[in-house]
């Protein structure tokens, strides 16, 4: 506490190697991307209960941040061939993706411009020559030109030009396609800050789709994301002595990053935490090496001279090289073993790394404040020249259902069990305190603090 | 219990994986699909608006109708997303070398 007293604040930190040492002193050297650190104070006032639990801030948030904002809708690969659709469902509203012409990916939205019927029923992967309403047939082509109007003579005042399928904002970037219900809204590169330059060196689009999990989560969309945020959590909900010292970047009102080293830790930086464990003694290598055994590494000792970081991510070079026909010779300590997680507003996280490998989209599930949908898709690295397989059907997991229960999840599953496992008290601890409020950390936590002043900008321009 | 009487419809050799065929069988129209789970056979016209369900998409074990996007399971022929909520009829199929046969209805 005296430490964090003698900073100005947000500037104080965990004891021990940061995370730009870890990864200047890594055997394969980083891109530069991952030594780009950015962090400005953005204040420690309190934020109220209520942005979780009530129905006036939910409708507010539904009517001018979900409405207005850019969000993967799908992967293009969910949307190989012309006809393929993707329907995405975001609160009220709902959106057809369709692959419209070899080259074109368009998106409409899901409602009858006649009497308003949802003309797809069901989020997911569909094919459709054409597009025709259920109710009373009226038909569009592909790219939402009207195709027939059965009765045709009744509809004197309906024309081609007033009543094709109202369009919705579309663009692709990294193999994941983006929707946007605001027809004034930017470009998607406007909200992407450093992105698109980051992720030039860890292209997402050569990836493919191996899992999709779908889950619903007992907690308000924004406490279901903040769960995730940050590695602070780690000691108390995975029983796990890394993630004291991560690094958070805040790289503009849209895009915020943590960095949390996997195969070593600082004992440092748990001084104040309790107990002695992995602090004194701390764990020696081969006993952090073993914390990596589950990806099934050649070695289970760490050579004389070496480190665990090191020799585990040289092992799973070559085991993940040979089993995807990947070349990964060149691939970063970090980049192959390390929690790099990128948050774009307001709800996706998109991960470079090669051993987690993950994407997150959270979202309100209907029009429930206390309940979340939470997508979860595995990319693995996609063989050089191979075409994208057709990506999996969602996994769809109950809320009392164990993530341990999802094939092909593997150890990941208890990890997402641990993660979700506070969300039900969290929520219910909130609405305890109608009047309270929630404290964050000023570093570890600054970017769940970023997403709410990004979130008071969308209200406050309506 | 009698035996189920299979009849010939197709060769395997002619519908690669991921691929549907339309055939007769007993009068009717019956969609035959080969998913990575095996070939099942399903009726070809849609329950909803009776379109032909071989202009549509087989997408893993998921047939699409191609007038409104509602889906079946091939493997049953449940209806799996409005509009269409009546099942098809499924067929037992069984594959013998490179033949195709299929059964009535149960």
């Amino acid at each position: 506490m005296a430490d964090n007293n003698s900073h100005q604040p947000g500037q104080a930190r965990a004891k021990g190697p940061t995370v730009a040492d870890t990864l200047t002193a890594d055997r394969v050297a980083p891109p530069q991307a991952l030594l780009d650190n950015r962090y400005d104070f953005l204040g420690d006032d309190i934020i109220a209960c209520s942005r979780y639990t009530s129905r006036e801030f939910f409708d507010r948030e539904m009517r001018d941040v979900w409405s207005k904002t850019w969000q993967w809708a799908c992967r293009e690969e969910h949307v190989q061939d012309v006809g393929d659709t993707y329907v995405y469902d975001i609160g009220p509203y709902s959106v057809i993706v369709v692959r419209s012409a070899e080259d074109t990916i368009q998106a409409f939205l899901n409602s009858c411009t006649h009497r308003r019927t949802r003309i797809l029923a069901g989020e997911g992967t569909g094919y459709s020559a054409g597009f025709t309403c259920p109710f009373h047939g009226w038909s569009w082509h592909l790219d939402g030109s009207v195709d027939n109007i059965p009765g045709a003579w009744d509809f004197p005042h309906v024309g081609a030009d007033t009543h094709g399928l109202e369009s919705v904002g579309c663009e692709r970037w990294g193999g994941f396609v983006f929707i946007n219900l605001d027809p004034t809204a930017k470009p998607l590169a406007d909200y992407m800050d450093v992105m698109p330059e980051h992720f030039a060196q860890f292209p997402l689009d050569r990836r493919k789709v191996t899992l999709h999990v779908q889950k619903i989560l007992p907690a308000n969309w924004k406490s279901a994301q903040e769960a995730f945020m940050e590695a602070y959590h780690n000691f108390e909900t995975h029983n796990a002595p890394n993630g004291a010292n991560a690094q958070y970047d805040i790289f503009g009102k849209f895009v915020s990053r943590f960095i949390h080293n996997i195969g070593n830790y600082s004992p440092e930086a748990l001084a104040d935490y309790p107990g002695d464990k992995w602090r004194a003694p701390p764990l020696t290598e081969n006993e952090v090496l073993e914390t990596l055994s589950i990806h099934g590494l050649e070695h289970d000792e760490v050579p004389p001279g070496e480190t665990a970081r090191a020799v585990a991510a040289a092992d799973l070079r070559k085991l993940l090289g040979e089993k995807w026909g990947v070349d990964l010779a060149a691939v970063s300590d970090s980049i192959m073993l390390d929690s790099i997680e990128y948050h774009l507003f307001p709800n996706m996280f998109f991960f470079p790394g090669i051993t987690i490998p993950m994407v997150y989209r959270f979202r309100p599930n209907g029009e429930d404040v206390d309940t979340a949908i939470f997508d979860l898709m595995i990319l693995e690295p996609l063989a050089d020249g191979a075409s994208h397989p057709a990506p999996p059907d969602p996994v769809r997991v109950e809320i009392e259902e164990s993530y341990t229960e999802v094939p092909g999840l593997g150890w990941l599953g208890a990890v997402y069990d641990e993660d979700t496992s506070n969300l039900l008290q969290q929520q219910q601890g909130m609405k305890s305190s109608p009047n309270g409020g929630v404290t964050l950390g000023n570093y570890q936590e600054a970017r769940i603090r970023r997403v709410h002043l990004t979130l008071d900008e969308f209200l406050r321009e309506s | 219990m009698e035996e189920k009487q299979y009849t010939w419809v197709a060769a395997l050799c002619d519908l690669p994986q991921g691929d549907i065929q339309c055939v007769e069988f007993d009068d009717r129209e019956v969609l035959i699909c080969h998913t990575a789970e095996g070939v099942f056979a399903v009726d070809n016209l849609c329950s909803h608006a009776e379109a032909r369900l071989s202009d549509g998409r087989l997408k893993g074990l998921k047939i699409f109708c191609p007038l409104h996007g509602g889906s079946f399971d091939v493997r049953d022929g449940s209806a799996l997303t409005r509009p269409a909520m009546t099942a098809l009829a499924s067929y037992p199929v069984r594959v013998e070398g490179d033949d195709i046969l299929l059964a009535a209805s149960d």
